[in-house]
């Protein structure tokens, strides 16, 4: 073999050019007539030739010396069961090694992952294990398997994978110049394993080529499914991840989904994104954002502010792009013209529609978009419509009115109380809260989820629940899937209205899927079934058959572990039957079962075990168990922090209930610390639209309770102004309820009055008569009469207060809770009077209901409260050593729930202090 | 320092010599620079691709060196010939301590690189394409991006605006030359 000179070479160069942009098949007939003119060069060209084909079968040159990362000399070391035969990739997450069992038992090869990745302390190791034994439950002939993760001694991350031989998609395409029909075909494959894990709530958030594999047999294996979560360390959000982990490569985040770059929550909508750039690539050879280079803030600005040029039009030949446009469709077995033809119209916008920058925008699910596909392959008119004039007015409109359809979501049906839950605030968000999504991982796993969770906007996005909610139903209507599905189906959707306080139209749903079920013979359905009836009647005032419904359910459950997630569903719902028929107690136990049933199952269903607390909480709460609740609060709070899922709407509700039960049993200061979270999590773009009326009054509440008076009737002003302009009655009498006591204890008493004015004939068109709410505004009256001097009318006000609220007590509607306030409010009003002695029975009442509710060494305001008054009304009667004794155990409550400086407790240290040096 | 290189990748353009010379030993401090930092910056069992370290590198400079500096498709062809000088530095390096070593952030992994490709081979593979670089500067230019610092078809595709296709069969022309030289070479 001789060397070439370079005047060799330079007569052979444009040879070779053309030699090796031909086919086997063109270059055999090309070197054959060369020879037949110029034997000599024919040759030597045909010498070179046969060289380039051992080269290429060698891949001389292919495995460059490229830095390895991780641990020197690793082949022949075992990882866990796995023994490193080579290296076989490398890139920004880390190297891959081909690996087989050391013990033999399988004949098995897996690749080995190690992950470039600083795990944060212990925590970030067992986190690492949980995600990836999620992970490895994800089966599907179109995902590579994940066989293992872990954590190797010298504290590298590992995942052992199963080892796919093939080429990534767009390769694999244009080497065998699929045209775009073949192309589509292979990439619904791919939406099926994608929509497979979507369904197991599992979002795969760096689809790419390099992720998506053909075999040579054709067969799609989808690589890294959830890992790029993996990755992301604690308090570490997408984008970073992205930008950093991924190293050389993530430079050019070219699949990423502008929420993704924008740091936003991550959902199945981004796959969809991340799907639309793959399908675009693979139909035009070219990426959405035009060919390079890109800087990569070019590239972050391309993918999040601008319109990716239409495919048919990137495809069409232009005298700058010829080679480009030439090449792309030759590769596709066709001519730039007539591609771009076939792209024009419908898979124009299919793309387009995957593409879109906001996620709620997209298709709502990657099922939705294969759907699209199907119809494009049968010719059938496709789903999604190219943008219109119309539609761009109608989305401009959509972005400025979000404060207001936000505001309208706010309607509650429930009970109006003195307190309030911020139950239609975890409805108004609960569609767009990301932990919601893996809420329902454990309950049911189906396209509804997907559906309707991709369509939810990460953050304060119109509204459209309902919406949503017809067209699933819709869609279920016209499914003829099996039954089964149909049942989960229905139940999902029915479950959704629930959730936005829609039973009449969540009855009827649920109802048919009780219907079908009646006619299967699977376990799990059935009871699921029964069980979510149940849970609706209770609500529809059918307490009987609801928890006939229930026991149906739960007789249907075999004690086996593969029945304990069902039980724990119907155990819940029978907890909130239980609850939502007085049985405060049974509604306890019944969280308890399903927190004892939890640990039977053979899962970790993380947020389902957040949702037992959560529910325990609540229970406990209305039970009026505080201390039990309060643990139960914390407990939940410690297992969303581990979640990560701190700044959801999740957390924003639990916040806000656990504050409440705070603020119940007189712990105002940690309330206002908790409070101030849940609305700093709510609070979008330093504005209070997105936080729900019903915290803001709270806090006020809490506020006024810590005596910031001014920074309270603040908050009520605006939690009043955003619930009237929502329509939200339940809030506005609250709202009017706490201005009337700010603005008393603001000496303002005409004000005051003119807010009890307001309210009351609100209430009473609002409650039924006997409601433990009109005793709270007698009392209301009765207090501002006081200030005003009118003792009569306090007193008889008073009266009147305690009368209705015992009453309403008996007849079992509530309102215990504020009866010690009540006694203490009347023994003000009769101490003012001159009757201690009778203030002194009233005080005894209060105290009495409070130690049953707050035994010692319970701290409270309340009890502090109380004791104050106690102390008063003792002075009164000359008794100075036991008002001093009750003085100082004022102190000691109000010191600590109100802090030092808040005139309460200043009031009881002078009095404690006082009759000391009388002494 | 960053203008320096601004200027000199002008001035080598030009063909000036003593110019080019300079720009390169500048990279070379430069890239070497960057590499402790970023392994100060991430740890220690944290390794560095080359393509990060040249995306860096290009961003680093840029940053500083404001709108006269080149684009990066200039940028990194310059850069990935100094690179490969590094790599083959640092092979011949590990060939010869085996532990340790001054560019722990590439870490290249002593034994997979003795069983890919020798460090004596990448000696003679760069001297070839020095040879293949005076003729097709393009050619050899691919060769640094794709075998030495790791950049695929696509991305050097788009660096040059032209189609993978034409990358890849520039890099199938190149490496015949590389092999038949490296051949005739061995048979001497």
């Amino acid at each position: 073999m001789s060397t070439l000179s370079p005047e060799q070479w330079q007569a052979l160069s444009p040879y070779l050019d053309q030699a090796l942009a031909m086919t086997d098949e063109e270059r055999a007939a090309w070197l054959l007539s060369l020879s037949e003119q110029t034997p000599a060069l024919g040759a030597q060209l045909r010498e070179l030739l046969d060289e380039h084909r051992a080269l290429a079968q060698e891949g001389f040159l292919e495995q460059g010396p490229v830095p390895l990362p991780g641990a020197p000399g690793l082949a022949g070391q075992t990882i866990g069961a796995y023994t490193l035969l080579s290296q076989i990739g490398q890139g920004g997450m880390g190297s891959v090694w081909l690996a087989e069992r050391s013990d033999g038992r399988f004949e098995r090869r897996v690749a080995v992952k190690f992950l470039n990745i600083a795990l944060i302390g212990r925590g970030g190791e067992e986190r690492f294990k949980r995600e990836g034994s999620i992970l490895g439950r994800l089966a599907h002939p179109h995902i590579a398997e994940l066989v293992d993760a872990g954590v190797s001694s010298a504290g590298q991350p590992y995942l052992v994978l199963e080892h796919v031989e093939g080429d990534h998609i767009d390769r694999y395409c244009d080497q065998r110049t699929l045209g775009v029909e073949a192309r589509v075909r292979l990439f619904l494959d791919v939406l099926v394993a994608v929509a497979h894990a979507h369904a197991n709530l599992i979002v795969h958030r760096d689809l790419k080529p390099s992720n998506v594999l053909v075999r040579n047999d054709g067969q799609v294996k989808l690589l890294d499914f959830g890992i790029a979560k993996l990755l992301e360390g604690e308090g570490q959000d997408g984008a970073a991840t992205l930008l950093t982990i991924e190293g050389g490569r993530a430079m050019t985040p070219e699949y990423a989904a502008p929420e993704q770059l924008r740091g936003e929550p991550v959902t199945t909508a981004t796959d969809v994104y991340a799907l639309g750039v793959l399908l675009y690539v693979l139909l035009t050879g070219q990426h959405p954002a035009g060919t390079g280079p890109h800087t990569p803030a070019d590239l972050v600005k391309a993918i999040v502010d601008t319109e990716p040029t239409r495919p048919s039009d990137t495809v069409a030949p232009t005298r700058a792009k010829a080679e480009i446009t030439t090449t792309n469709a030759t590769r596709r077995a066709t001519t730039p013209e007539k591609l771009s033809r076939l792209l024009r119209g419908d898979l124009d916008t299919i793309v387009a529609k995957a593409l879109k920058k906001a996620p709620q925008e997209r298709y709502s699910s990657v099922t939705a978009l294969g759907d699209d596909l199907g119809r494009y392959l049968r010719n059938e008119p496709i789903s999604a419509r190219p943008d219109t004039v119309a539609y761009r007015a109608a989305k401009f409109v959509r972005r400025h009115r979000t404060a207001v359809a936000l505001a309208a979501l706010a309607v509650i049906a429930a009970v109006a109380g003195l307190v309030g839950t911020l139950m239609q605030a975890r409805t108004a968000r609960a569609q767009r809260d990301f932990a919601f999504r893996q809420l329902e991982r454990a309950e049911a796993v189906n396209d509804l989820n997907s559906f309707l969770l991709s369509d939810a906007a990460p953050s304060g996005k119109p509204f459209t629940v309902n919406e949503l909610l017809e067209r699933a139903r819709h869609i279920v209507e016209r499914q003829h899937g099996n039954d089964a599905s149909r049942v989960q189906l229905l139940i999902s959707i029915g479950q959704q209205y629930s959730t936005q306080d829609e039973d009449a139209k969540a009855r009827p749903v649920i109802e048919e899927a009780y219907r079908i079920s009646r006619g299967l013979a699977d376990r799990s359905t059935r009871a699921q079934a029964s069980c979510a009836l149940g849970n609706v009647l209770s609500r529809a005032d059918d307490p009987k058959r609801a928890e006939a419904l229930i026991q149906e359910g739960l007789r249907e459950l075999p004690n086996e572990p593969q029945y304990a997630l069902d039980r724990v569903f119907c155990l819940l719902r029978g907890s909130a039957v239980a609850r939502n028929t007085g049985e405060a107690q049974e509604g306890i136990a019944r969280v308890q079962a399903a927190q004892r049933a939890l640990k039977e199952t053979p899962f970790d269903p993380e947020m389902l075990r957040l949702r037992v607390f959560i529910d325990l909480a609540e229970a406990y709460r209305e039970a009026a168990q505080l201390p039990e609740a309060i643990h139960a609060f914390e407990q939940a709070s410690v297992e969303l922090t581990a979640l990560g899922r701190d700044d959801t709407q999740t957390a924003g509700t639990l916040l806000n209930n656990w504050a409440l039960a705070l603020s119940q049993i007189g712990r105002p200061l940690e309330a206002e610390r908790i409070y101030r979270r849940a609305i700093e999590i709510s609070r979008t773009d330093q504005s209070e639209q997105g936080v729900s009326p019903m915290l803001l009054n709270n806090y006020a509440s809490t506020l006024d309770d810590l005596a910031r008076l001014d920074e309270a009737s603040g908050y009520a002003e605006r939690a009043y102004a955003r619930a009237r302009q929502a329509g939200d009655e339940v809030v506005t009498n609250q709202s009017l309820l706490t201005r009337a006591r700010i603005y008393r204890n603001q000496h303002d008493f005409a004000r005051g009055f003119a807010m009890l004015d307001e309210v009351e004939p609100r209430l009473r068109k609002d409650l039924p008569p006997g409601h433990h709410a009109f005793g709270s505004l007698l009392s209301e009256r009765s207090l501002l009469e006081l200030e005003r001097g009118d003792l009569p009318a306090a007193l008889r006000l008073a009266n009147q207060a305690v009368n209705a609220v015992e009453a309403a007590n008996k007849a079992g509607k509530a309102g215990r809770n504020f009866l010690p306030t009540l006694y203490q409010r009347r023994a003000k009003v009769e101490l003012q009077a001159g009757r201690p002695d009778v203030a002194a029975t009233d005080v005894a009442l209060a105290l009495n209901l409070l130690q049953k509710d707050l035994p010692p060494p319970t701290l409270s305001s309340k009890s502090g409260r109380a004791h104050l008054l106690l102390a008063r009304v003792l002075i009164a009667q000359g008794k100075t050593d036991e008002a001093r004794a009750a003085a100082r155990t004022a102190v000691e409550h109000l010191q600590r729930t109100l802090g030092s400086d808040h005139p309460d407790t200043r009031s009881a240290r002078q009095l404690a202090e006082a009759d000391a040096k009388q002494k | 320092m960053g203008s320096t290189i601004s200027s000199l990748i002008g001035a080598a353009e030009q063909g000036d010599g003593p110019a080019t010379e300079a720009l390169f030993s500048a990279l070379h401090s430069e890239l070497h620079r960057l590499a402790k930092r970023e392994l100060a910056r991430r740890g220690a069992p944290v390794s560095l691709s080359v393509t990060t370290l040249l995306h860096e590198a290009y961003l680093d400079m840029a940053a500083r060196d404001g709108p006269s500096f080149p684009d990066q498709a200039r940028f990194m062809g310059y850069a990935a010939r100094v690179m490969r000088g590094l790599i083959i530095d640092h092979a011949r390096e590990r060939h010869a301590q085996k532990r340790g070593g001054l560019f722990e952030i590439t870490s290249l992994d002593t034994e997979v690189m003795e069983k890919a490709v020798d460090h004596r081979e990448l000696a003679q593979i760069s001297e070839a394409l020095d040879e293949l670089g005076k003729m097709e500067p393009a050619l050899a230019e691919i060769v640094d991006l794709k075998f030495f610092c790791g950049f695929s078809f696509a991305e050097i595709a788009a660096m040059r605006d032209v189609s993978e296709r034409t990358v890849q069969r520039n890099w199938e022309k190149a490496r015949i030359y590389l092999h038949r030289k490296i051949r005739a070479d061995l048979s001497l």
